[in-house]
């Protein structure tokens, strides 16, 4: 919560991201804009209309010439008064623009996030809105893209109200019937309880399959490739990169270290990791190698633990993964170079084990190999993915579902009234650090609205 | 020999406020003057006969558990007892005693004619003497002066008192006694932001004209309820029912013809009155689809014919009154013995008050009861308590002290009085607790008993009482957690047959006790957990802290959370106008209420996270600039 950094002194950035573009926008935001104003375009424009302006340095260099729009506080997005150049993209130009303006001793280059989080203290957003802007600046595909400007929306919010509203009318229900035992108002009987807990639990469900959608969208997987050497780690790298990342070599142990390649798959980003080959060696850079590779896996999403389809009777590494793979991580076998052997490509489910059956080299099975990796990852290409949600709102969300559940279980010992009471509190009070707070008092004026009390 | 005109601390008032404060401050060893209209009605219950409820038991243990008298007070006086949300759990249960008005004021006179340190004196208050910022005393109606640098307001429903029934209306504060007028007009005088309340009664029946024969008899609870940590059932008097009968269509319709008579509804009455205790009137109107309402027949005590008919309070003219009264089931012959009322009175923001409900401008007054805006006998015993343990401590020099939220109910009601006001009269519920789990009626004692010691408001027999109980729970809970059941053996044959199926680790006691089926008798039951001699009140300790072991340890680091806040103080002169980005709004709201702590500002409403990430970039920007 403590941003000790902030001094609330006036920030400039440029808007636009890095590299050669057509048009690049450095923003200002602070007390000190008009100043900035007058000393680079030579008089303060018109509010809130795009303006031809020369862009001057503080010698009165010409820099550029392009827009200048000036939004007065408090109608700016950070609450403050902003002043935004418009001027041709590319690096050089808006690095002289950023030098004129970080020249005046009163301004400083804004840090990350910052003007959201500006317009964030100023009110002008809430905390959703704030991440969902911060989900749209680093989003990674045209679909990421689409959810965060919905969730920007409210669409999340509004989802989340709902669901909410749900839980204040039970509660209602619960609350009342503890504080006042002794009115004969209707109270709500436990199979009905039992009914709406049910319904609000689907809903959750429903909500929690999009947000988990959204996070993956958002933060992708990362995905670690192991296996002996020379099995065809990297081959695999570059055949789901679909560009030579790797250097590939018949030779085991051409990798010696963690490559690691961003790819998108089905608009989900993964974070694939080409590691060394696993085998007993002497050679001190390939054992730093090997023992990076482990580090790898023990942070991995999901492991591919690749074998030589005709090697597939020693017993190779699956030991070893085992003790270094954790609970939860999921692992797909894959059989690669199947193009010497008589095994055809094809995915295996077995009780514990997921296997499938490539060759790199030839691409067969590779298609089954993406099918598989995005089923594993809970990718579902029907859920809706309107949502773009962060992990703390599907952290919320999941601990929400947790306390309904046990508050569910508490139903059946009908003594207990007080704690399914406990529990709906809590699920809702998780539920308000995502959109906001309710108060007793705001429950209390729930019942007294519904209910006639008072004997 | 001229009395002595000079004290600690002064309390105005004899109510459930003032009785409470005035015995507190005075057990605390402070030499206290406690100065009422009228002696003969110190401890009168003004409204419903009735001590705790839902809530509200909660204050009344946790007055008890601090020494005060209303728990005591109401096992002497109780005629019927009731535990509430028997069938829940213990954290909602509530104990609520019917008591006789005499029996009840005549003990509380009794204790506080017999309180050492204690004066009492029959005189009405007009004003206060104010040195500077500072209170100095109180002038009463014939001008006589008595000095004390703490004084304690407790004036109830009487500061600018006026009683409507119908259209007719006149000053009182109370039916029968005279209203605090000048002391009204002499607060008004001073900067408190002061408004106006309603509350309202009903008629009085006399029980000889009840057709009881046609009516819903309602005994109370067996075995008896005792209130009091340190009472028993023998303190109780004889035992008598109460009776339930509703109110019907016909009477539904002789209320809204009635109307036009009603000082709320033709707007002669401005006070806000209480949401969940409604008028008959406001009932009919709001909840209109509903054909009948449920009223209790509560008798007024042993040696008296008078009957509180509880749901049906009143501002409707007396003929309607009348009429509405007569068309209800087992009253069509009653005898209206008095008439119901409403009655207005100020109140002052409690807002423009510390923890210790001393106000913010005038050092050494402090508020506690209904000028607060609270409603009901326990909340004012509660308020009256905390201020009268606070002006003891200052005039002792020794530090303040105020419970917090999740200590005791009384934390709650305090906290929530201060932070956000009121703007109906405040009645104490459970929901208002969300460290409910935690704060239950039955621990009262376990919660606050070493913090009264060590005020010195608890006495030395009260303390060692539960000095020794809370020894005989901790060795129980010990005993059980000792003992462990091995499968396999005898022992946990005779388990296996009371669960129904067979353990298949070892367990301990507490480990089998937390299971919901299985309950303390049951495990005691078991020859291998067979309990020496433990009282009652402990076995059922023992039961519930474990019972809700897991949710209490939930709710505790909920707890170590806030407190994080909770220890983020604010300088009392901090200005929140130097806060650029705090909203106009926002920043006028925190410069009225004064916040001592972060955790205090998060609590206010319509202060933002946003706003709070604020304050705490400035507090600690100033600290910085400081050191």
């Amino acid at each position: 919560m403590l941003h000790s950094e902030v001094e609330l002194e006036t920030i400039v950035a440029v808007a636009t991201p890095r590299g050669r573009g057509g048009v690049g926008v450095v923003r200002i935001s602070g007390q000190h804009v008009t100043h900035i104003a007058a000393s680079m375009v030579g008089k303060l424009p018109s509010a809130r209309q795009a303006t031809l302006a020369t862009f001057k340095d503080q010698n009165n260099n010409t820099i550029d010439q392009g827009l200048v729009i000036y939004f007065p506080k408090p109608h700016s997005f950070t609450g403050e008064d902003v002043l935004e150049l418009h001027a041709h993209g590319g690096p050089v130009v808006m690095q002289l623009l950023l030098d004129a303006m970080l020249i005046h001793p009163c301004v400083r280059q804004a840090s990350a996030g910052e003007f959201s989080q500006r317009a964030f203290l100023n009110n002008k957003i809430d905390l959703l809105q704030a991440e969902a802007i911060a989900d749209l600046i680093d989003s990674h595909s045209k679909t990421a893209a689409r959810c965060a400007a919905r969730s920007l929306q409210g669409e999340f919010s509004k989802k989340i109200n709902t669901f909410i509203q749900q839980l204040i009318e039970l509660r209602m229900f619960v609350e009342s019937a503890i504080d006042f035992p002794d009115e004969d108002i209707e109270f709500i009987e436990q199979a009905k309880i039992k009914q709406k807990l049910l319904i609000i639990l689907d809903e959750m469900k429903q909500i929690l399959t999009n947000a988990e959608q959204g996070c993956l969208l958002r933060d992708g997987v990362s995905l670690v490739i192991l296996g002996e050497p020379n099995v065809g780690k990297s081959s695999l790298l570059n055949a789901l990169a679909e560009q030579d990342v790797a250097i590939v070599t018949g030779i085991a142990g051409t990798t010696r270290d963690v490559l690691q390649q961003k790819i998108l798959l089905d608009d989900i980003p993964i974070h694939l990791i080409d590691t060394a080959g696993i085998c007993q060696t002497r050679d001190v850079v390939e054992q730093a190698g090997i023992e990076r590779a482990w580090q790898q896996v023990a942070q991995a999403d999901l492991i591919l633990h690749m074998r030589d389809a005709t090697q597939l009777n020693e017993n190779g590494i699956q030991a070893q993964l085992n003790k270094h793979s954790k609970e939860g991580q999921k692992i797909i076998t894959v059989n690669n170079k199947i193009d010497l052997t008589n095994l055809t490509p094809q995915v295996i489910n077995e009780k514990d084990t997921v296997t499938v059956n490539i060759t790199v080299k030839n691409k067969q099975g590779l298609d089954l190999l993406k099918t598989l990796i995005k089923e594993t990852i809970g990718f579902n290409e029907t859920a809706s993915t309107d949502y773009l949600a962060r992990g703390r709102h599907v952290q919320a969300l999941k601990q929400a579902k947790e306390y309904i559940q046990r508050g569910l279980s508490q139903l059946k010992n009908t003594k207990a009234v007080e704690l399914l009471a406990e529990d709906l509190r809590l699920a809702q009070q998780v539920m308000s650090e995502i959109t906001g707070e309710f108060t007793s008092d705001d429950l209390l004026g729930e019942i007294f609205s519904k209910f006639c009390v008072g004997k | 020999m001229k009395q002595p005109h000079t004290f600690d601390v002064i309390v105005v008032g004899g109510g459930h406020a003032g009785t409470e404060a005035a015995l507190a401050s005075a057990r605390m060893q402070a030499n206290t003057l406690l100065i009422t209209h009228n002696i003969n009605t110190l401890g009168e219950m003004s409204c419903n006969p009735a001590i705790g409820g839902i809530g509200k038991s909660h204050l009344v243990k946790e007055i008890d558990a601090m020494g005060g008298i209303m728990a005591q007070a109401a096992d002497h006086a109780g005629i019927q007892y009731r535990v509430l949300n028997a069938s829940k759990g213990p954290a909602v249960r509530a104990t609520r005693a019917q008591a006789d008005r005499v029996l009840y004021k005549n003990f509380i006179r009794y204790a506080l004619e017999n309180q050492p340190n204690l004066s009492l004196f029959q005189q009405g208050v007009d004003d206060l003497i104010i040195e500077g910022e500072q209170v100095a005393g109180v002038v009463t109606q014939i001008g006589l002066k008595f000095y004390a640098r703490q004084v304690i307001l407790t004036t109830g429903t009487f500061l600018g008192g006026k009683i409507h029934i119908g259209l007719d209306n006149y000053v009182a504060g109370r039916a029968g006694d005279p209203p605090a007028i000048k002391l009204a007009q002499c607060l008004r005088a001073l900067p408190f932001r002061v408004d106006r309340l309603k509350t309202g009664t009903p008629p009085r029946i006399d029980g000889r004209t009840i057709d009881y024969t046609q009516l819903q008899v309602q005994p109370g609870d067996t075995p008896l309820p005792v209130m009091s940590f340190t009472g028993n059932v023998d303190q109780h008097p004889r035992q008598v029912n109460c009776h339930i009968t509703h109110t019907n269509e016909a009477t539904h319709e002789i209320i809204k013809q009635g109307l036009d008579a009603s000082p709320m509804y033709t707007g002669v009455i401005e006070g806000v009155g209480p949401r969940y205790c409604p008028s008959i009137e406001d009932k009919v109107m709001r909840f209109s689809e509903r054909t009948s309402h449920q009223i209790f027949l509560e008798p007024e005590g042993l040696n008296t014919h008078e009957v509180y008919p509880n749901g049906i309070s009143t501002s409707l003219s007396y003929e309607v009154q009348y009429d509405f009264v007569h068309s209800i089931k087992g009253m069509e012959q009653c005898h209206i013995l008095r008439p119901g009322y409403a009655i207005e009175y100020d109140y002052f923001d409690p807002r423009d008050l510390t923890a210790t409900l001393e106000t913010k401008f005038i050092k050494g007054l402090y508020f506690a009861g209904q000028i607060n805006g609270t409603t009901g006998y326990e909340e004012a015993a509660a308020q009256g308590l905390i201020a009268g343990i606070n002006a003891a401590c200052v005039a002792a020099g020794k530090e303040i002290w105020c419970p917090r939220r999740d200590e005791a109910y009384i934390g709650v009601l305090i906290d929530d009085l201060i932070t956000k006001g009121t703007t109906e009269p405040y009645r104490m519920f459970t929901s208002r607790a969300e460290y409910r789990l935690s704060l239950r009626e039955d621990n009262a004692d376990l919660r606050l008993s070493e913090r009264g010691y060590e005020l010195g408001c608890v006495s030395e027999a009260q303390w060692q009482l539960f000095a020794s109980k809370r020894t005989a729970i901790e060795q129980e809970t010990q005993r059980l957690r000792a003992l462990w059941i091995q499968p396999g053996t005898p022992a946990a044959e005779e388990l296996n047959h009371k669960l129904g199926h067979s353990i298949t680790r070892e367990y301990n006691g507490l480990d089998l006790l937390q299971r919901p089926e299985i309950s303390y008798s049951q495990l005691v039951s078991l020859a291998y957990f067979a309990s020496p001699q433990v009282a009652p009140q402990v076995a059922a300790q023992v039961e519930i802290q474990t019972k809700y072991a897991g949710y209490i340890a939930r709710q505790k680091q909920e707890i170590a959370k806030a407190q994080q806040h909770e220890q983020t103080k604010i300088p009392a002169y901090f200005d929140y106008a130097s806060i650029s980005g705090l909203s106009a709004e926002i920043t006028q709201k925190l410069t009225q209420i004064k916040p001592a702590t972060v955790a205090q500002a998060s609590r206010i409403s319509g202060v933002t996270p946003a706003a709070i990430s604020l304050l705490l970039i400035y507090l600690k920007k100033s600290q910085q600039e400081t050191v």
